[in-house]
């Protein structure tokens, strides 16, 4: 290549420039010019920041993603740009922060709420059962001694599940492969897996529509089926309590093992147990838990069953033989207090009391006041020795007693066949006169009503009819008589018992002159006027 | 111990599962049926010194409202084709079933069991339809719920047929195993 092209080409570069006039300039483009115009392009960039920022725009990212590699420089130094940017945004318009977190914060809150509860629940529970449980100062103990922290041994110790039995079948022909269980029984294991594969072909069949799925858990109370598929063979592991997620990744690594060391047995399977007894050591290392509380449980409940309504039982009787106490007491409180009994001793003895003391006759019954304090009679044995009790509250009711005695003890005589009140018995009839007045004062004072029942007799001759007739005349002739003499009781009630009561002595010979009579029954009622 | 899956098929109220009740071992009730559509059942068969454990699937009956699923005879080593000797139809289904359960599962053993042979003065099944069912190739057996006639031989020859006959599922895999073993 010739000199004369470059120097042309430079010439119809610089064309609209000024060519300088000087040589050594002129030389000097001739010979630098491509290098003096790349000078100038790259003085240019640098020195127009946006020529830069378009450079860098292209960069940057790769560059970030560079570096974040390396080292955390770059997240150090955007992350209090980040932050500022943040508190910016969220200063100048809350309502876009608002509105980006509004399609997740019901779900973060939701699942942090329900979170916090359960655990808040689950703690609750722990605390109660483990605070003061002998298993609690078992671990207590154990922690001491290994020197771990008490809450990992509660957590290791409390797992609440246990497989109980796992099962291997052969997915194709729904034959059992192997069985373990941590109590053997004869259970009729081959109809059991044959059901169990039965069931979810029934299941598939019935509700799953989409290839590949499969019912891997069954519910039955307590316990839970947990079914693990794989191509050649499945798993059931039969679980109490409530088994941790973990335990289905435990099933899946068991059944992969499964495959991988029996995968000869199990595509060929023709039902020899034999060949696939090598599973049994694989299985067993799935029958992981522990007892569940539940079953403890159960079996302490049981001993509340028996032993509950024997406390209720003996609670009741303590109860009973407090009240009766107490009844007791009262009952001996309330016989004191009263008038007209002193009690000299009391003592309880097997199945009732005993009590001795004075009675006045005045005095109250004392079984009644026994009744009254919620004690049975019957229960107390009790002796009294009659007194005369000079309580001031006796007198009174003491002379009222003496008066009516005095009045029934009169008599008044008649004749034969006269209703004539005979002179002689006036005397008598005087004597009835005084205790009428003073029973009426006493029935003035106290409020009670005095009744007098004044009764005719007459001896057993004659006719009854006129007996009759007869014994009323002479009890009215009595009841006038006292009312001529100014006594007002408030009744007076003539009976006429004719010749049903004659007088008789103890002897038994019957006295005629005795038996022409009026006699008298005195009844004070209590009552309010 | 060698266990077989075997299934029990027929027409609906050929008395596939009064059949049996007496001579299997049974811990599920017959609610299965009307449920899952099948009932597990157990016959522990000797033949010779081995003892091999049947495991009967008592297949709910063929009728127009259900039909008998495929996943159901699924491994099956051998199965048992019950006919009611009064019904002349469940002759019919037997020849349809046959040839569908051939195709699900293959050839595998089986016998056809012409049920309620005590009644046999009543039977709408000939002799000639028994001809030629035995023409076919089927092994055909007369049985009797009711007196229990001819049940044990079932769960014998078909065991025996199933034991002789190499597990026509076997892949390569089991082929190389047996060899092995």
């Amino acid at each position: 290549m010739s000199l004369a092209s470059p120097l042309r080409e430079v010439a119809s570069q610089d064309a609209d420039k000024e060519v300088p006039t000087d040589p050594y300039q002129r030389l000097r483009q001739l010979l630098l010019g491509p290098e003096q115009a790349a000078i100038a392009g790259l003085q240019q960039r640098l020195d127009k920041p946006h020529v830069r920022a378009e450079e860098l725009s292209r960069i940057i990212a790769e560059a970030m993603v560079l570096r974040s590699r390396r080292d955390h420089a770059l997240q150090k130094a955007l992350d209090p740009l980040l932050e500022e940017a943040l508190r910016v945004s969220v200063a100048r318009n809350p309502q876009l922060l608002a509105d980006t977190l509004f399609p997740i914060i019901g779900r973060a809150v939701r699942s942090a709420v329900a979170n916090s509860l359960r655990a808040i629940v689950e703690s609750l529970n722990e605390t109660v059962e483990r605070s003061v449980s002998w298993d609690a100062f078992k671990w207590r103990l154990e922690s001491l001694r290994t020197g771990k922290p008490f809450g990992e041994i509660v957590l290791a110790r409390s797992l609440r599940y246990r497989v109980e039995q796992v099962f291997a079948i052969h997915r194709e022909t729904g034959l059992l492969l192997a069985h373990v269980a941590r109590e053997e029984g004869a259970r009729e294991n081959e109809m059991i897996s044959a059901m169990l594969t039965a069931v979810q072909d029934f299941v598939h069949d019935s509700f799953v529509e989409t290839e590949g799925a499969e019912l891997d858990t069954v519910e039955l109370g307590e316990f839970n089926v947990w079914i693990q598929h794989g191509p050649k063979a499945l798993l059931c592991a039969v679980v109490t309590g409530t088994p941790p997620r973990e335990l289905r990744n435990a099933l899946q690594r068991t059944l992969e093992e499964l495959h991988s060391n029996f995968a000869s047995v199990l595509s060929g399977y023709d039902g020899d147990t034999e060949s696939a007894s090598g599973m049994r050591p694989l299985l067993e290392t799935c029958l992981v838990g522990r007892q569940p509380r539940g079953g403890k449980r159960t079996a302490s409940q049981a001993w509340l069953w028996v032993a509950l309504p024997v406390a209720g039982l003996l609670l009741a009787l303590v109860v009973n033989l407090m009240v009766q106490r107490h009844r007791w007491n009262q009952a001996i409180e309330s016989l004191r207090a009263e008038p007209g009994i002193v009690l000299t001793s009391e003592e309880t003895v097997w199945r009732g009391y005993r009590l001795s003391g004075l009675r006045d006759a005045m005095a109250a019954d004392p079984a009644e006041i026994m009744r009254r304090a919620g004690v049975d009679p019957v229960k107390v044995n009790a002796h009294w020795e009659p007194y005369v009790s000079l309580d001031p509250r006796f007198e009174l009711p003491r002379h009222v007693a003496e008066e009516k005695a005095r009045i029934e003890r009169q008599v008044i005589l008649f004749r034969m066949n006269s209703s004539q009140l005979d002179p002689q018995q006036l005397l008598g009839l005087d004597d009835v006169e005084g205790s009428l007045r003073s029973l009426q004062g006493y029935a003035a004072a106290s409020g009670s009503k005095l009744r007098v029942e004044i009764a005719g007799h007459t001896d057993p001759t004659g006719p009854e009819a006129k007996n009759a007739t007869l014994s009323q005349k002479r009890a009215e002739e009595v009841i006038k008589a006292l009312t001529d003499r100014g006594i007002t009781a408030d009744a007076f009630t003539p009976v006429a018992k004719a010749s049903q009561t004659p007088f008789v002595w103890k002897s038994g010979s019957y006295v005629p002159e005795l038996s022409r009579r009026v006699t008298f029954r005195v009844l004070m009622d209590n009552e309010q006027r | 111990m060698i266990q077989k899956k075997v299934c029990m098929i027929g027409s609906f109220g050929v008395g596939k599962t009064s059949l049996v009740a007496r001579f299997v071992r049974s811990i599920f009730s017959e609610k299965y049926h009307t449920t899952v559509g099948v009932k597990i059942d157990k016959k522990v068969v000797e033949i010779g010194e081995k003892q091999v454990t049947l495991v009967l699937w008592d297949i709910a009956g063929e009728d127009a409202l259900t039909t008998v699923r495929p996943s159901q005879l699924r491994g099956a080593s051998g199965y048992i084709l019950v006919v009611d000797g009064l019904r002349r139809a469940t002759y019919e289904t037997a020849l349809d079933l046959q040839g569908r359960v051939g195709e699900a599962i293959g050839p595998v053993p089986f016998l056809c069991l012409l049920n309620k042979s005590d009644l046999r003065e009543r039977w709408e099944i000939t002799e000639a339809d028994v001809e030629a069912l035995r023409q076919r190739g089927w092994p055909v057996l007369y049985s009797s719920a009711k007196t229990g006639e001819g049940v044990e031989d079932v769960f014998q020859e078909l065991t025996t047929e199933i034991l002789r006959v190499p597990n026509v599922r076997d892949d390569t895999a089991n082929e190389a195993n047996r060899r092995g073993i």
